[in-house]
């Protein structure tokens, strides 16, 4: 029974802790039957349920740890020669080990046995120091001594616990340095007088990335600029035509301010269809902005004239007033030629821009 | 027959001479560099002139000298890679040469530190006059720094765990989770560039729970720290004598020997 117990148990034994540490698993292992008999030899008295009771393995399995991380804390402590809480600890671990029942606390035990010895052979090894014991801590104060620390005079943020206070120089550490040379055997790097260069080449990715980001921003700054003075010429095209060909108006007006100009006749230009159709659309440029207007003859045609004039036609100019009507003129080769043959045209009322001169002076 | 034609036409045409096991040994070369032997390297340099050689061995003492600036071991492969060159085969004639100019014009040595990696340092010959000294530039506060851990390892006797070393800096006002104004960032000043330098060797100690380290010289303090300078600076600052510290005289008695002997 209690054999087949014990190998159940085994299971526990593959827990982090004595994994982590070969030592302590083994020594634990075998401790716990033969080895450390004597110390645990109140276990013979007890029960086999008492054996098992969690909460007071746990309970021990804590406390073991609580002294472990103590040790692993005080560490610097404990190895000072004048103190004696080794022995403290280690007659804790002893009456700890009393309550021992299973190995994985023993392996705890065993855990802590390692840090002891380890704790031990530093000791020892000061004892071995024959002549003087080196303290690293004296030797500290010695060298801030050395360094120049003004132990008269507060430093500016001496909150720190322990260490001793004072103003320590600036050049404390330059000044250790340089007593501390000549124990070096350190060859002397030389420096170019005019500088250096670094001994590695730089990586050449940065540059190609450089190259490459510059032309898309040159690229990109142009286009708008493009755009911008593509737009600004043609609006100013437009309107100068759209001047021009008021002036037209305003001049065949003037010339006979009786007779309705026919919009077909204005607009048409018999040599060439494409000027027709941009006279059409300059001319509804001066009708949108009110500078000219078109109204229906007698025979229902319409007729263009300025706005400013007095209109022989009542009617059709309190309508055009009232109410401001749009429609959309389309016109094909076709129907231009059509135009063209009915309305008789022969020349154009407007001449093409680049003979703007020769019809001004008409 | 025909090969032997063909070789005899390589012989004539680059000056080089192929025997058929130094075909193989080439080969071998590309993978990992190989000793040539010494009749290799007296075929080698018979091939090349005097004035050669001499460009060579000046060109590789420069290459180590400015390598040098960063106290990091040189690597054989370095050197080779960068300067060597085709010149490989005759690589121990110029390291011996580039060595003996170290000695004769800057009174420096070369010192294989590492013989499986191969790499070199250089180490100063000159005794250091202290009223004197060879280094015009103001003392380099790490150095100071170094000196401080380097010499507690030693009075330690060889070997500190890395809680000794940070105990003691931080009475020096020098904490290794804190910038330090000069030092910067000392816990990586300290455990890696020191390192890398071959100052300090920097080891895990097994079997710690939680991790542990320690602190030894590395290969250059050992070729480079004069064990009794410093022996004799920390009795200074204790106000003793150095032979009060029995086993650190010894040892620093012993290493005195040592360096004088080779």
């Amino acid at each position: 029974m209690s054999e087949t117990r014990r190998r159940t148990n085994r299971g526990p034994l593959e827990n982090p802790e004595a994994q982590r540490n070969g030592v302590a698993g083994h020594s634990g292992d075998t401790g716990d039957e033969d080895e450390d008999a004597p110390r645990a030899a109140g276990s013979s008295g007890m029960t086999e349920e008492d054996d098992d009771d969690p909460a007071e393995r746990r309970q021990l399995r804590h406390q073991y740890r609580e002294l472990i991380n103590s040790v692993q804390q005080n560490r610097e402590d404990i190895l000072s020669p004048t103190n004696n809480k080794l022995t403290e600890v280690l007659e804790e671990a002893n009456r700890l080990f009393v309550n021992v029942r299973q190995t994985r606390e023993a392996a705890l035990d065993a855990q802590f046995l390692v840090l002891a010895t380890d704790l031990g052979k530093e000791k020892a090894n000061q004892l071995h120091a024959d002549g003087s014991a080196f303290d690293p801590s004296a030797y500290a104060e010695h060298l801030l001594s050395f360094m120049g620390l003004n132990r008269l005079e507060e430093a500016e943020d001496s909150d720190e616990e322990g260490a001793s206070s004072g103003y320590l120089p600036q050049d404390a550490w330059r000044k250790l340095a340089k007593r501390a040379e000549n124990c070096f055997r350190t060859t002397p790097s030389f420096h170019f007088m005019l500088g250096s260069f670094l001994a590695e080449p730089p990586p050449p990715r940065q540059r190609v990335e450089r190259q490459r980001r510059a032309p898309v921003k040159e690229a990109k700054r142009i286009m708008p600029t493009q755009l911008k003075k593509m737009e600004e010429s043609h609006q100013e095209a437009t309107e100068k035509e759209v001047e021009r060909i008021l002036g037209y108006l305003q001049s065949y007006h003037t010339d006979d301010p009786t007779s309705p100009i026919s919009y077909y006749e204005f607009v048409t230009d018999p040599t060439s269809f494409s000027r027709t159709v941009e006279n059409i659309f300059h001319v509804s440029f001066l009708i949108r902005d009110g500078m000219a207007k078109i109204y229906q003859d007698r025979d229902k045609l319409p007729c263009i004239g300025t706005k400013d004039m007095s209109s022989p036609v009542p009617e059709g100019e309190a309508e055009g007033s009232s109410s401001r009507q749009q429609c959309v003129i389309s016109i094909s080769p076709r129907s231009w030629k059509e135009i063209i043959e009915v309305f008789g045209i022969k020349e154009p009322m407007i001449s093409a821009p680049n003979s703007a001169t020769f019809a001004g002076s008409q | 027959m025909s090969q032997k034609r063909r070789l005899a036409g390589t012989q004539s045409s680059q000056s080089r001479v192929f025997m058929p096991n130094e075909v193989v040994m080439e080969e071998d070369e590309d993978v990992s560099f190989t000793q040539p032997s010494s009749s290799q390297l007296q075929r080698g340099l018979d091939r090349l002139t005097p004035a050669q050689v001499d460009r060579k061995v000046a060109e590789v003492v420069q290459f180590i000298l400015i390598k040098d600036q960063k106290k990091v071991p040189i690597k054989r492969a370095d050197i080779v890679k960068n300067v060597i060159k085709e010149y490989k085969n005759i690589y121990p004639e110029i390291i011996k040469r580039a060595n003996m100019k170290f000695e004769k014009v800057f009174g420096f040595q070369l010192v294989e530190v590492d013989p499986k990696n191969h790499a070199y340092i250089l180490v100063n010959k000159l005794e250091q006059n202290p009223r004197q000294p060879a280094v015009m530039s103001p003392g380099h506060p790490k150095t100071g720094l170094l000196f401080v851990i380097l010499s507690v390892i030693f009075m330690k006797g060889g070997v500190v765990k890395e809680p000794v070393v940070w105990n003691t800096l931080k009475k020096l006002r020098v904490d290794q989770g804190e910038k330090h104004e000069e030092f910067g960032d000392v816990k990586k000043l300290v455990t890696e560039e020191f390192v890398r330098q071959r100052y300090l060797e920097y080891t895990r100690i097994p079997h710690t729970e939680p991790l542990e380290h320690e602190f030894r010289w590395g290969v250059r303090a050992e070729k480079e720290v004069d064990k009794m300078k410093m022996l004799e600076f920390v009795s200074q600052v204790h106000d003793q004598e150095p032979q009060t510290w029995t086993k650190q005289y010894k040892e620093a008695m012993a290493a005195k020997g040592g360096s004088s002997r080779s």
